[in-house]
C-alpha cells in the first residue's frame, strides 16, 4: 500500500529555506555541502563587492559571496542568526553564500512551484527560477548558476 | 604470460631507451667513428627490441629489429654513417615513440606498420643493390597496408576479449571439417574459456576443459593451436570450435565451468560461414603475421556481437589511458620517509601516554609534553622536506629532447647551430617540470628562428658561422633560474617600437620616452609577432605572451635581456616548490598578509622625511639604489590611517634586477606556510597569489610580489 501511494505522488525536491532580508529563498538541498555559523571572513582586496572574502572551512579555503549584494539588495547585516551555506558546485567547487537565517527544510513538488513568474524576464538578471508555495509562505527558488555564475576578475 | 603488470615498467624503460638512443645518435652524427657510442646505441636498440618482443608488441619489435640490424652493420664497419641515415634513424625513433604513446593510452601498440621506414632501413642494409629487395618488400607490405583501416575499427583483437571465438582465424582445413560436421547434422559450438588470473597450471586446466568437452563431441579447431595450448603459450583465455549432437548449451557450459579455476565461458552456436569469408579475403597474407588476420575477420562478427549487446570488455578498457602519472623515487628517499613516519608514530604515542597519565591523576609533567611537542615539530619539518624531495625531479627529463629539436630546426632552417645545455640535473617540483617544457621549447624555437642569423650574415658580422644557443639551469635561493638565449642578432628595439606604433599600441610621442625594457615588453603582448613572414616554426603571434602566462601560472616570471648584434637571453625564474614556502608575515591595519621570503631582500625602517619624489612617485634612496615605494594599504584598499606615522616599515623586495619597497604596518615574523588556492571564483586576482591558514585557523593572503614590480 505504502509503495503504491509513493508511486502516485509526484517526485519532490527538498529545499533549504533561508531568509535574506524580508524574503525567503529555497536552495536545492542536493547542492548544499554544509551549513556553518558565521565566522571571520578574510577580505580579498580587489575582489568584486559581492565577494566579501574567504573563510577557512576545516583547512580548505572557501570563497564566500553575498547573495544580497549580488542581487542588489544592499549590504549584509551580520547577526547571531547569520549562517554561511556551503555549496558544492561542479564547476566552481566549494562556494559559501551568506544568509541572514536558515529556517527549515521543505519538500516541494513541481506542481507547488510557480514557474510562470520568471518567464517574463523583464528586468535583466533573474536569480530565481520559480516561486514555491508552502502553506501561506512564498519561497523563491534560487537559480544557483546565475548567482554563482561568472568567474570574477578584478 | 600476462604482461599487463609490466606495462608501467615497459613504458618507463622504453622512454629511457628512446632518450638514450636519441642522445647517442646526436653524438654519432658529430663523431661518426665513435665506437663507444655505436655500442651504446646498439645496446639500447637491442634492449628496446627485447622488451617490445616480451610485451608482444610485434610491430614495434619489427621496427627496432631492423634498426638494430643497421646499427650492427655500422658497428661492423660495413656501413658509414651519413646525415640521411641519421635523419632516418630519428624518424624511426619518432615512430617508436608513437608506438609508445599508443601503448600508453590503449595498452596496445596500435596498427601502424611503418613499412616505409622499415623499407628504408633495409635499403641501407642491402647497400648498393637496394632496388630489388625494396620492391620485394613493397609487395610484401602491401597487404597489411590495405587492411589497416579494418584493424583500426576492431577492438577485439585481444585473444582475452569476450566472445573471441567469433573472430577466430581458421584455416581451410579446419573450416572444411566444420562444414562437414555441420552438414552431417551436428551442432557447431564456439567458445572462449577464460582462466582465472591466479591460475598456475593453465595448460592442465585447458586439458581438463578439452577432456570435459570430448564427452559432448569432437573438437574441430583450437585457438591457439593445440600444441601451443599444451605448452601454455596462451594468455588468460583460449578458444575452440567443437561439434556435438547435443543441443543442451547449458550442459556443455556447466561441464566446462566445473573445471576448477575457470573464470568464465563464452559459448554460442557458430557456423562455418562465420569464418569462411574473411579467410578468403586474406589468403595472400603470410601466415606468420598472425595477429592481423583475426582482426580483419573481426570486422563483421564484432558488429554482430555488438548488436547482441555483448560489448567486448577489451574494447571498453582500451579507450582509457592505462597508466598513471608517476614519479620514480630513489629508494633512499623512501626509506627516509618511512623512518620519519615511524618517528612520528613514536612521538604520537608519547603524547598519548602523557595525556593518559594526566587523566589518571598522576603528576602532570608539562616539561616532557613540551619536549614531545618540539620533537613532533622537528619530525614534521623533516617529513615535509622528505616529501618535497620525493616530488623533486631533475629537469633533465624535460630538456633532454631539446638538442634533437635544435638539430632538426638547424636542418630545416639551413642555419648551422648548436645547443649547449648546463645544469640539467637541477631539480624542480614534478608539476613544474611537466609544464615548463612547452614554454622552454618556444623560447628555443624563437632563438633558432629569429635569434640566430643566416650563416652569411653571421660571417659578415665576424661571428662563427655556427650559431650557438644555450640553456642554463641553476638554483638561486628558493628559485630555479633557467636561462635560454643565443648569440644571434638580438632584439631590434627600433623595429619593435615601429611595429608597436604601427599597431597603435603607443603614440609616437609616448614612444620616445620608453625605456629599452619597456619596448622589449611589447613582445610579450598577445598577438604581437615580429616575424616578417610566418613560418611553421614561429611567427603566428601566439608566442611570448603564452610563454609568459604559462610561466606565471607556475608562479614564476620571465625576463629578457638583449643586445643588438650580440644576442638575447630569456631568464625564466621558477619557484622550487609550489605547495609550501617560507614567508614573512606582515600586518596592514588588522589584516595579515604573507610575503614569500625568497623575494625579500631586506627590511628597512625609514623616516617619512627620507621619501623623495621622482615623476610624482614616492621613492627612497638606499645604498645607491633608487627604490620605488608601494603603499600596500592603498593598493589593497585598506582603511586609511588617521595620522601618518613618523617612521615607515619598508619590506624591500626584488625581482631580477628591479626592486620595490612595500610599506607595511607591522612585521610578525617568519613562518612556513602552505599555499592554498583562493577558490575558482576569485582566483584570477592579480595581487594575491593564494591564501594560507595560520596556526589559529585564521586566513592570511599571500601577496604576489612579482605583479607589484
Amino acid at each position: 500500500m505504502a509503495n503504491e501511494l509513493d508511486m502516485t505522488e509526484e517526485e519532490k525536491i527538498q529545499y533549504i529555506v533561508v531568509k535574506i532580508g524580508s524574503e525567503q529563498y529555497g536552495i536545492n538541498i542536493s547542492l548544499v555541502d554544509n551549513i556553518v555559523r558565521m565566522q571571520k571572513i578574510t577580505r580579498v582586496p580587489k575582489a568584486p563587492s559581492y565577494y566579501p572574502g574567504i573563510i577557512n572551512l576545516r583547512g580548505e579555503i572557501v570563497p564566500v559571496m553575498s547573495a544580497r549584494n549580488k542581487m542588489g539588495l544592499g549590504e549584509d547585516v551580520i547577526t547571531n542568526q547569520s549562517r554561511i551555506i556551503i555549496l558544492k558546485l561542479e564547476l566552481q567547487g566549494l562556494v559559501g553564500i551568506l544568509v541572514d537565517e536558515v529556517k527549515e527544510v521543505i519538500s516541494l513538488g513541481e506542481s507547488e512551484i510557480d514557474r510562470s513568474a520568471q518567464n517574463s524576464k523583464k528586468q535583466g538578471n533573474t536569480y530565481i527560477n520559480g516561486i514555491g508555495k508552502s502553506g501561506d509562505e512564498l519561497i523563491s527558488i534560487f537559480e544557483i548558476n546565475s548567482i554563482v555564475d561568472e568567474v570574477a576578475v578584478s | 604470460m600476462d604482461v599487463s603488470q609490466y606495462l608501467d615498467i615497459f613504458i618507463d624503460e622504453t622512454s629511457e631507451h628512446i632518450q638514450a638512443l636519441s642522445d647517442n645518435i646526436m653524438v654519432l652524427e658529430n663523431e661518426p667513428e665513435n665506437k663507444d657510442t655505436i655500442n651504446e646505441i646498439f645496446r639500447a636498440a637491442h634492449s628496446l627490441k627485447g622488451m617490445a618482443g616480451t610485451m608482444g608488441f610485434k610491430r614495434m619489435q619489427h621496427l627496432t629489429h631492423d634498426m638494430e640490424n643497421v646499427f650492427s652493420e655500422v658497428r661492423n664497419d660495413n656501413i658509414k654513417v651519413n646525415s640521411e641515415m641519421i635523419d632516418l634513424l630519428f624518424n624511426c625513433l619518432d615512430a617508436i615513440e608513437a608506438y609508445l604513446e599508443t601503448v600508453k593510452s590503449t595498452s596496445d601498440e596500435g596498427t601502424e606498420d611503418n613499412e616505409v621506414l622499415i623499407k628504408k632501413l633495409n635499403a641501407y642494409l642491402d647497400g648498393g643493390n637496394d632496388e630489388a629487395p625494396a620492391q620485394a618488400e613493397e609487395a610484401k607490405e602491401e597487404a597489411p597496408k590495405e587492411e589497416a583501416p579494418a584493424e583500426a575499427s576492431s577492438g577485439s583483437e585481444d585473444p582475452n576479449g569476450k566472445d573471441h571465438f567469433k573472430v577466430l582465424k581458421i584455416d581451410e582445413n579446419d573450416i572444411s571439417k566444420i562444414r562437414e560436421a555441420q552438414e552431417s547434422g551436428l551442432i557447431i559450438y564456439g567458445m572462449t574459456v577464460h582462466i582465472q588470473k591466479e591460475c598456475l597450471l593453465k595448460a592442465a586446466r585447458a586439458f581438463l576443459v578439452f577432456k570435459a568437452l570430448e564427452d559432448f563431441g569432437e573438437i574441430l579447431h583450437y585457438d591457439p593451436a593445440s600444441q601451443d595450448i599444451e605448452d601454455e603459450k596462451f594468455d588468460l583465455a583460449f578458444s575452440c570450435i567443437m561439434s556435438s549432437n547435443s543441443s543442451d548449451v547449458e550442459a556443455i557450459k556447466a561441464a566446462v565451468s566445473a573445471v576448477s579455476e575457470v573464470e568464465a565461458v563464452d559459448l554460442d552456436k557458430v557456423t562455418a560461414e562465420m569464418y569462411e569469408k574473411p579467410v578468403e579475403e586474406a589468403p595472400k597474407e603470410e601466415p606468420k603475421v598472425e595477429e592481423k588476420a583475426p582482426a580483419v575477420a573481426s570486422a563483421k562478427p564484432t558488429a554482430k556481437a555488438d548488436a547482441k549487446a555483448t560489448t567486448p570488455a577489451a574494447k571498453k578498457a582500451a579507450n582509457k589511458p592505462v597508466t598513471a602519472r608517476t614519479v620514480r623515487v630513489d629508494i633512499e628517499k623512501l626509506d627516509a620517509l618511512m623512518n620519519q613516519v615511524s618517528e612520528l608514530i613514536i612521538a604520537k604515542n608519547s603524547i598519548v601516554s602523557i595525556s593518559a597519565s594526566e587523566a589518571s591523576g598522576a603528576d602532570y609533567d608539562s616539561q616532557s609534553l613540551q619536549e614531545q611537542i618540539e620533537y613532533l615539530e622537528r619530525i614534521t619539518t623533516n617529513l615535509h622536506e622528505s616529501v618535497m624531495k620525493v616530488r623533486m625531479v631533475p629537469i633533465e627529463s624535460t630538456v633532454n629532447k631539446f638538442p634533437r629539436m635544435i638539430r632538426d630546426l638547424s636542418r630545416k632552417l639551413n642555419k648551422p647551430m648548436e645547443l649547449v645545455m648546463t645544469g640539467e640535473e637541477t631539480e624542480l617540483d614534478r608539476t613544474v617540470v611537466d609544464q615548463i617544457g612547452d614554454p622552454l621549447q618556444h623560447l628555443l624555437r624563437n632563438s633558432a628562428d629569429h635569434g640566430i642569423e643566416s650563416p652569411e650574415v653571421r660571417k659578415a658580422a665576424g661571428k662563427p658561422e655556427e650559431g650557438s644557443i644555450f640553456l642554463n639551469a641553476f638554483q638561486e635561493g628558493n628559485n630555479v633560474i633557467i636561462q635560454v638565449g643565443d648569440d644571434g642578432g638580438g632584439i631590434d628595439t627600433e623595429r619593435v617600437l615601429q611595429k608597436a606604433i604601427e599597431r597603435g599600441i603607443v603614440s609616437e610621442e609616448e614612444a620616445e620616452t620608453l625605456s629599452q625594457k619597456e619596448i622589449i615588453d611589447f613582445l610579450f603582448m598577445p598577438s604581437f609577432s615580429m616575424a616578417k613572414q610566418i613560418t611553421d616554426i614561429s611567427g603566428r603571434g601566439v608566442g611570448l605572451d603564452v610563454v609568459k602566462s604559462n610561466i606565471e601560472a607556475l608562479g614564476g616570471d620571465v625576463e629578457v635581456k638583449s643586445t643588438l648584434g650580440q644576442g638575447s637571453t630569456f631568464t625564466v625564474r621558477l619557484p622550487l616548490t609550489l605547495a609550501i614556502i617560507q614567508a614573512l608575515m606582515v600586518e596592514i591595519r588588522d589584516e595579515k598578509y604573507a610575503i614569500a621570503l625568497g623575494s625579500i631582500m631586506n627590511i628597512e625602517d625609514i623616516s617619512i622625511n627620507d621619501i623623495k619624489y621622482v615623476e610624482a612617485k614616492e621613492v627612497i634612496h638606499l645604498r645607491g639604489l633608487v627604490i620605488p615605494i608601494i603603499r600596500l594599504d592603498q593598493l589593497l584598499d585598506c582603511e586609511p590611517r588617521e595620522e601618518e606615522p613618523e617612521n615607515l616599515t619598508v619590506v624591500v623586495v626584488k625581482k631580477g634586477d628591479s626592486y620595490a619597497g612595500l610599506v607595511v604596518d607591522n612585521l610578525m615574523g617568519q613562518q612556513e606556510i602552505v599555499i592554498k588556492s583562493l577558490g575558482k571564483v576569485i582566483e584570477n586576482n592579480k595581487l594575491i597569489s593564494g591564501a594560507t591558514i595560520l596556526g589559529d585557523g585564521e586566513v592570511a593572503l599571500i601577496i604576489d610580489v612579482n605583479t607589484l614590480i
